[in-house]
């Protein structure tokens, strides 16, 4: 499976959110010209629309939090962020920098 | 073209105890920020959608925005299984950041769905 970019990536639960959207909306023109017609003020759309809409709500925060991906751990001694390669561009490593100040810890996993 | 080497980048941290220099990956750090970016854009669209389409005007939208963003930071730090410390550097990120920086695209297209569905 290729890795897409966050943004590039769409998920059916979100499409479907959206399409509920739509269709609330659709509904809610068609609900205000009957309005128009019985000379009605608007005060809130139908009560299925409402619920329509809420469910297009909780289906988009569903995709809007588990599209665009994993937090990552920020640890630098966890295991799945252990430097394992060296970088391939090794005239150009520098090694007169702040890392001298850490402390020495030799304890090799 | 220059390769992308795939070795993190240490960024340190001041020390706040004896001896104790924190560091953090600087590359996951910014990548869960832009997670978070982009959860909170996209709920703030649909969220101005959601606000045009039941007819908000004047200060109801702005309440509907803030509910929204408040059930986001719930949501987001259930996405972090409710423990900062291994993906963030404080709680204030998950929480507060961009909770007013999605507010000029719901005022977009919260006018844009209520002329939408109410006016035309």
């Amino acid at each position: 499976m290729e890795k897409k970019e966050p943004w590039a990536r769409v998920s059916v639960v979100g499409v479907l959110g959206v399409l509920l959207l739509s269709h609330a909306a659709y509904s809610t023109i068609q609900y205000r010209s009957l309005l128009k017609i019985t000379d009605e003020q608007f005060s809130g759309p139908p009560i299925n629309v409402v619920m329509e809409l809420i469910a297009g709500l909780v289906l988009c925060m569903w995709a809007a939090l588990t599209v665009p991906g994993k937090f990552l751990s920020i640890l630098p001694h966890s295991d799945e962020n252990r430097v394992v390669a060296l970088p391939t561009n090794l005239d150009f490593m520098i090694f007169n920098h702040r890392g001298k100040a850490f402390p020495l810890s030799i304890d090799a996993k | 073209m220059a390769s992308h080497d795939e070795s993190s980048v240490s960024r340190k941290k001041s020390s706040d105890s004896v001896d104790e220099i924190s560091t953090f990956n600087a590359e996951n750090m910014q990548i869960n920020a832009k997670i978070i970016s982009y959860s909170r854009t996209f709920m703030s669209i649909i969220g101005g959608v959601i606000a045009g389409i039941l007819g908000f005007t004047g200060l109801t939208g702005f309440i509907f925005y803030f509910l929204v963003m408040a059930i986001m930071s719930v949501g987001l730090a259930a996405k972090a299984g409710f423990s900062a410390h291994p993906y963030f550097d404080s709680w204030n990120q998950i929480l507060l950041d961009g909770f007013l920086g999605g507010l000029l695209s719901f005022v977009l297209f919260w006018t844009f769905a209520y002329d939408m569905v109410h006016i035309f």
